[in-house]
């Protein structure tokens, strides 16, 4: 426990989020009665440069409107981000643009997230061709470059998404967000729906990227046994509000509140993941 | 596949139909506004194989139509010389597509005959060459009016489904409003406020934005849905992350998903514009005489004489229904092979 | 009744929007009834504008609108110029005109369409099923206009039928039966152009939700009862694929009034159509905007009738 302490004191945050807050409120037509969703309450949260934080929670918990409003695809009612040290919050629209590069999401649902009217290589040339990054025959060679770095044929450029496995479709949407060399990778349930062979295989393929593209990444999930395998951090949400948060062997071994109790209880990994977490901290 | 060859008949039997239409003055052997006083209400020429002595010809001919001493509007062919119809003659100048002047006619015979395959109206008249300029009218009109429904429709319901909220609310109340009224009630009080006596060129375009802007609710709120639809994939979100600018998700993203919508909407539209425009000149409230638009031509039929005793002037009628049946088969078909692709 | 009531709001709503964009779209016209009356030298040009503050077209939009509207509810319905009467004296009778047409079309067209409908979907396929859809769709590309002359030219050849008008020349002095006669024999080529006209889309969509309803397991069950395929097709059936229907017998409404409009003009039926037609002519603005106004209050009654069916059809919307 002392280690880690001192290893987060050490490594500065690459992102801050203070007090955010973000309610939605649904109202029919002709009608008054409001429907009131908070889906962040004060949120604080701060991700480790160069670590893996994962955020975990029950659906409905508020963990993807976080995930979007760090991803600047949402703004917040209330509250701040921070990142690489200036204010996003307030950033104007010049600011965002030289921004959003940096920050890329990778999301679950893989054959939703690649558009099935462009064929592979399409899809990894967009976030260039929007950039205004590359054209022409460069732009093409760019996008075999990083479908051989994701362990794709740069043969199969031409062929529709659909035509993927999932696992294949997966380092389609990872080398799409690899294209335009961003420091932080919001992994969006990007490792459920898969199984557990392709989880590994993709999960492997995250941390060499990380070491060599030096990354950080939020990865969200429901899925505690994998969190227990991979993550430096853990925070845990519950009805908008983050519960707890700290190093895995904190959350995992010493659980504070009731929630994550109840958690590490249902899923019955409680053993498993601290062996793995025992091994995995030794490191 | 059926759906496919389906969909290739019913594309050419409409595209011969616009292409004669198109090329109407080659395909017409006289001017549309070439009276033959002489021949009021002649009836259809025959075009004959064998003549009169009994006699097989290879190349079909007419008999010269002359009129009855006796009778008022009564002909009857004078059977002495045959007049052999010949392809491309030369005949009355025209202006091919309106751009390039010609002589050269499809078919004609020689003069002194005439050769009137739909008959003549009240002013001697061909009506066949009428029907085909007249088509150039009401299908233009038809394909104008559907064009400005269809722009209309992909912008109103492309910003309604985009951006939503109240601009969403107040553009579906209006969509609502249009598409609960009667079509052609709308039509005519629209009609009623606008100018009457303007050129006619004002008129055609006066019509067109008029047909085309009363129609624009349909196609709005189905484009609107699919816009809905389109814009909360992920791949929508993901292309945000990378920056995207809103007319980029749209060109990108969205607006290839409206394409099959689009088509089987411009094939739906196009019979009912047509019908929309013929209906209005009909009224007189549309293009006026002497432009051969088809509800010019069918508004002969209001007086019952007419009506009854020459029956060759329901074929302005029979055009219009080729093209309605034309339209309304390809719709059909790109309606089968969206569902079928759908599912 | 929570439902019915939101449903006549509604249409409440409606009217007041179309009597709203009648207005918008009166003030973007360049001229007037009296602009025409411009054109004739015996008129000065003095009292045309007398009579345009006469009739309060110098007021602008917002003030004509509230006088209008004022007129509505005292009855009026506003002012004719080109009759010099009030607009209610001249639509009420053609508005009982037009609604009788009207009511006839919808009827005798469910009254076929329906038992066609249900008929072929049992065996879609079939040489009568496909002879029907072939006819359906040859219908659908023959427009009210063509299908009206050719009935009145088969009415006129035979003789079987006056043609013109709603009533012959010496109607007054027919007895009752004779004057029913003469409606009845008035109204056969109006009527049949409307049914022949709105027959094909009603004919193929009792089919398609018939068919639809007709692979449910429910209805597999009951065949395998041993039910009679008339009890099955009507009694079990039917009843399942009846709301899309009866909504589209408040979507139909709409269509059968433009179709009604062509077909009185042409017959010579003194409904609605031949006035508004002519009022479009001479800009008779307040009568176009009653004639505009009535065929939406008609068209609010047939949704509002359509709703009243699927309640008493459907009692899930009762509960809604």
């Amino acid at each position: 426990m002392g280690t880690e302490a001192v290893g987060r004191a050490i490594k500065p945050a690459l992102v801050k989020a203070r007090a955010l807050c973000k309610r939605y409120v649904q109202r029919a037509p002709f009608s008054r009665k409001k429907f009131v969703i908070d889906a962040l309450m004060d949120v604080d949260l701060e991700i480790a440069l160069g670590c893996l934080t994962a955020l975990v929670g029950e659906s409905g918990s508020g963990k993807s409107t976080l995930a979007s409003c760090l991803g600047i695809l949402e703004k917040p009612d209330r509250g701040e981000i921070w990142f690489e040290g200036s204010k996003v919050s307030f950033a104007n629209s010049r600011e965002l643009t030289a921004l959003r590069p940096k920050i890329q999401m990778v999301f679950q649902d893989s054959a939703g997230a690649l558009n099935p009217r462009f064929s592979a290589a399409q899809i990894i040339e967009e976030p260039l061709e929007i950039q205004g990054r590359e054209s022409g025959a460069r732009l093409r060679a760019r996008a075999c470059e990083l479908m051989e770095e994701v362990g794709l044929s740069p043969d199969a450029g031409n062929r529709s998404p659909l035509e993927f496995s999932g696992g294949q479709r997966q380092r389609l949407a990872i080398a799409r967000a690899l294209a335009l060399k961003p420091t932080f990778l919001i992994l969006d349930e990007s490792l459920s729906g898969l199984d557990l062979a392709t989880q590994a295989q993709i999960l492997n393929l995250l941390l060499d990227l990380q070491t060599s593209h030096s990354l950080t990444y939020l990865l969200i999930s429901h899925d505690l046994s994998l969190v227990g395998q991979v993550a430096d951090f853990v925070a845990v949400m519950h009805h908008g509000k983050i519960v707890e948060c700290g190093s895995r062997q904190q959350v995992f071994s010493a659980p504070q509140h009731a929630h994550t109790k109840e958690l590490l209880a249902s899923v019955g990994v409680v053993e498993a993941a601290f062996r793995t977490a025992q091994v995995g901290g030794g490191q | 596949m059926a759906s496919k060859r389906k969909i290739v008949a019913a594309v050419m039997f409409l595209l011969s139909l616009h292409l004669a239409i198109l090329l109407a003055g080659f395909v017409a052997p006289y001017d549309p506004a070439a009276q033959n006083r002489d021949f009021p209400f002649a009836p259809p020429t025959r075009v004959r194989f064998v003549d009169a002595a009994g006699h097989l010809h290879a190349r079909p001919f007419i008999y010269q139509c002359v009129a009855r001493p006796d009778g008022i509007y009564e002909y009857e062919e004078s059977r002495e010389l045959r007049y052999p119809v010949h392809l491309f003659v030369v005949g009355p100048e025209y202006k091919l597509v309106g751009l390039w002047p010609s002589r050269v006619h499809l078919f004609g015979v020689e003069a002194p005959a005439q050769i009137f395959l739909a008959g003549t109206d009240n002013y001697g008249r061909d009506q066949f060459s009428r029907i085909l300029y007249g088509g150039q009218i009401s299908v233009a009109a038809g394909l104008l009016a559907t064009g400005t429904s269809l722009l209309l429709g992909l912008l109103i319901g492309c910003v309604s489904g985009f951006y939503g909220k109240w601009l969403d609310e107040s553009a579906m109340r209006l969509a609502e409003l249009f598409l609960v009224l009667p079509w052609l009630y709308l039509l005519l009080a629209v009609r009623a406020f606008l100018p009457l006596h303007i050129s006619p060129t004002q008129t055609f375009l006066l019509l067109v934005v008029v047909i085309g802007t009363i129609g624009w609710a349909r196609p709005a709120r189905l484009i609107r849905g699919i816009v809905l639809g389109a814009k909360n994939r992920k791949y929508v979100t993901a292309s945000r992350s990378f920056g995207a600018s809103d007319y980029y998700i749209l060109r990108r993203h969205v607006l290839p998903h409206t394409y099959g919508i689009l088509l089987t909407q411009a094939a739906l539209l196009v019979p009912q514009y047509v019908i929309a425009e013929v209906t209005l000149s009909f009224f007189g409230l549309g293009l006026s005489e002497p432009m051969p638009s088809w509800g010019n031509l069918l508004a002969n039929l209001q007086q019952y004489n007419v009506l009854v005793s020459y029956w060759w002037m329901f074929l302005p009628a029979l055009a219009l229904v080729l093209v309605s049946f034309g339209y309304l088969n390809v719709a059909n078909a790109f309606h089968e092979r969206l569902q079928s692709g759908s599912t | 009744m929570k439902y019915l009531e939101r449903r006549v709001i509604h249409g409440i709503l409606l009217l007041i929007g179309v009597s709203v964009l009648c207005f918008l779209f009166s003030d973007l016209a360049p001229g007037s009834f009296f602009d025409e009356m411009k054109l004739n030298p015996q008129i000065s040009s003095e009292t045309v504008a007398a009579l345009r503050s006469q009739y309060g077209l110098d007021k602008p939009l917002p003030v004509r609108y509230a006088r209008w509207v004022e007129s509505v509810l005292g009855g009026e319905w506003g002012y004719s110029f080109a009759y010099n009467s009030s607009v209610r004296s001249l639509l009420v009778v053609r508005a009982r005109n037009t609604l009788l047409l009207t009511t006839l079309a919808t009827l005798f067209s469910w009254l076929v369409a329906v038992p066609l409908g249900v008929w072929i979907s049992n065996h879609p396929g079939k040489w009568y099923d496909r002879l029907s859809m072939g006819g359906t769709s040859l219908l659908l590309s023959v427009p009210e206009l063509v299908l009206v002359f050719g009935l009145l030219y088969f009415a006129i050849r035979t003789h079987a039928l006056p043609v013109g008008g709603m009533t012959s020349v010496g109607f007054d002095q027919l007895g009752l039966w004779g004057k029913t006669i003469d409606l009845v024999t008035h109204l056969i080529v109006p009527v049949t152009t409307l049914v022949l006209a709105s027959l094909p889309v009603l004919v193929r969509h009792v089919r398609a939700s018939m068919v639809e309803v007709l692979k449910l397991p429910f209805i597999q069950a009951a065949r395998g009862h041993g039910i009679g395929p008339a009890r099955l097709l009507f009694r079990y059936a039917l009843p399942a694929a009846g709301n899309p229907l009866i909504s589209l017998f408040g979507l139909s409404v709409a269509g059968l009034l433009s179709g009604s409009l062509l077909v009185e003009v042409i017959t010579g039926w003194p409904g609605i159509g031949p006035l508004l037609l002519e009022a479009s002519m001479s800009r008779d603005l307040y009568v176009v905007v009653g004639a505009v106004m009535s065929s939406t209050l008609f068209m609010v009654f047939g949704s509002l009738l359509a709703d009243v069916m699927l309640v008493v059809v459907d009692p899930r919307i009762r509960v809604e």
